[in-house]
């Protein structure tokens, strides 16, 4: 679709948001069109590559986020993006992203955790998070093989002494033993990879009580 | 081989350093369809037992090409790149005292590797290369940090 | 203003401890006037292959104070040249260098502080936060004849972090030292310190 370019302001704020290199392109609109029905198109390179590519399904869309994850999904690849802004038969020139290296700068989200609790000990196995795939169908990679110095900072919080304290662990089960019983102690995990500084998301807080002394209701028998 | 030499390496502050001034080089390359280092024939497919001629060499192609033909005015950006030269200078001496006691012996495919990267470096003009291997400082410390850290943190 | 010239700071010298490092001089004196200051360095890398280049310290071009925080301009583990001169108004010094380069590895580590607590059966530790250059070495053991040294890495301050499920009854002790990766150097150990945890040993 040929347009008279530079007729509209650009998108702004053209980014990046990777987690777990599912890479979504996100942009804000144009300046100054509120109420204006404006559509984008994107297109992405591949550092080193030759020629621009459209992203056919994010051809005149009116959303302002694009997922190029299958398009970058070689991860050791650098990669730019693009969108501009059209409407009628104006458009605006390319807005486009600064270079974007997808090892070294996906997110890496939490791992799943799952805790158990008895009288005093608490175990938590942790499920290394999980490389984005296109079909569900296929094989996960998890991403402690991509990046194998991945580790959990594991941070536990006794609401009854209202202690926390954490611990930095590589393998996925751990077991806090010797606790109070009858106590409510809460979780949080966050994975990270030592290296450049990586923007971190926390797991979810979860919290388990641990059993009932068993010993003290025998002796009230 | 000397796998563990760089092990004792702060790679921190120099990836910190390389952050401050990715977007800025990055912005100046305008050569988006070529690249210095990060052709997969090179890096990625370089052998445990290349490792360390490959890093001795590209050590060196940053310290006495790359950094000596980059011209830069502003400050903030001088003092990153500073940073990194003189943090290089120190892998070089650490490299060195580390062969001294193991052999880093350069095979054929280290020298080809090396070699194809210098001769991308002269396909540009000289500026332009410096510019260009500059912003690609972030794939060789990612790639120095998977080959030479193991599971350091 | 009845100076021909500027005399150039005297007695350089650099303070280095824990890694943050500061760099003074002698004030150059003249009556009734505010003197300003202009801190410049040189790597080893410059030296050698720019040794036309000085760069201005990251806060102290210029500076009133006669000292300089410099810690953010010592990146590297190689010998760094330090200059200043001093200014007043259009008039300024020559430029006075530290008679020896400077190299952070010889930067005084002192032993960490540290806060020993416990919660419940379990010992916990909170480390004086040094910075992102520090990690501390902890040795732990039980207090008992014989008893097997533990030894736990712990890569960040100012967090309390698990050390050990003690055993009830038993006094378990805790010495630390910090290390610092980009010199490869270690302090000292700190004073050791006990916690005893109350009640009988429980049934197994």
């Amino acid at each position: 679709v040929s347009c008279v370019s530079g007729g509209l302001p650009k998108p702004t704020n053209i980014t990046f948001l990777s987690i777990n290199m599912k890479n979504i392109l996100q942009w804000n609109p144009p300046q100054g069109l509120q109420g204006v029905e404006v559509t984008y198109s994107v297109q992405y390179f591949i550092y080193g590559q030759k020629k621009w590519l459209n992203k056919s399904e994010c051809r005149d869309i009116s959303r302002t986020y694009c997922d190029l994850s299958a398009e970058t999904s070689d991860y050791e690849r650098q990669y730019y993006a693009k969108a501009k802004a059209i409407w009628g038969t104006n458009c605006s020139k390319w807005a486009e992203t600064g270079r974007f290296y997808p090892f070294l700068e996906t997110q890496i989200g939490p791992p799943e955790v799952a805790l158990t609790a008895d009288e005093k000990s608490i175990s938590i196995v942790l499920t290394a998070p999980k490389k984005w795939k296109k079909n569900p169908e296929e094989s996960s990679i998890s991403l402690e093989q991509i990046y194998s110095n991945l580790k959990y900072n594991v941070s536990i919080h006794n609401t009854k002494s209202n202690r926390t304290w954490s611990q930095c662990v590589t393998n996925q089960t751990l077991v806090f033993g010797w606790l109070e019983p009858d106590t409510l102690y809460c979780v949080l995990v966050e994975s990270f990879v030592p290296g450049p500084p990586r923007l971190v998301q926390p797991s979810e807080k979860q919290c388990v009580s641990t059993l009932k002394d068993q010993t003290s209701t025998l002796k009230v028998k | 081989g000397l796998r563990r030499c760089l092990i004792s390496m702060d790679m921190r502050r120099i990836e910190e350093s390389f952050q401050g001034i990715k977007n800025a080089i990055q912005a100046k390359d305008t050569f988006q369809n070529v690249t210095i280092l990060s052709t997969s024939e090179t890096l990625h497919s370089i052998k445990p037992l290349d490792v360390c001629c490959v890093t001795k060499n590209l050590l060196a192609f940053y310290v006495d090409r790359v950094f000596k033909d980059h011209q830069e005015l502003s400050p903030q950006i001088l003092r990153k790149i500073s940073s990194i030269a003189n943090s290089f200078l120190y892998m070089q001496k650490t490299l060195q005292r580390c062969q001294e006691q193991r052999l880093c012996h350069c095979r054929q495919e280290a020298t080809n590797a090396t070699r194809i990267i210098h001769d991308n470096y002269d396909q540009l003009e000289v500026r332009s290369a410096a510019i260009k291997s500059l912003g690609e400082l972030d794939v060789l410390l990612a790639w120095i940090d998977k080959n030479h850290q193991g599971t350091s943190a | 203003d009845g100076v021909a010239v500027l005399p150039a700071p005297q007695n350089l010298s650099v303070q280095s401890t824990n890694m943050k490092h500061v760099l003074t001089w002698s004030p150059v004196i003249v009556p009734e006037e505010i003197i300003h200051y202009s801190v410049e360095y040189q790597g080893e890398y410059e030296s050698l292959y720019m040794s036309h280049i000085w760069i201005p310290s990251s806060w102290c071009s210029p500076t009133q104070g006669p000292e300089c925080d410099i810690t953010d301009d010592i990146t590297a583990t190689v010998p760094y040249s330090l200059r200043v001169r001093a200014t007043l108004g259009s008039l300024t010094s020559a430029w006075s260098t530290l008679k020896h380069p400077f190299n952070r590895n010889s930067t005084i580590l002192t032993p960490p502080g540290m806060e020993i607590t416990k919660d419940g059966f379990h010992l916990v530790i909170k480390l004086e936060d040094l910075g992102p250059q520090f990690e501390f070495f902890v040795a732990y053991w039980k207090r008992e004849p014989g008893a097997k040294e533990h030894v736990k890495m712990v890569r960040r301050g100012g967090i309390p972090v698990h050390l050990e499920t003690m055993e009830p009854g038993a006094a378990h002790c805790v010495k630390v030292r910090t290390f610092v990766k980009a010199i490869g150097r270690h302090s000292a150990f700190s004073q050791t310190e006990c916690v005893k945890v109350q009640g009988e040993a429980l049934p197994l």
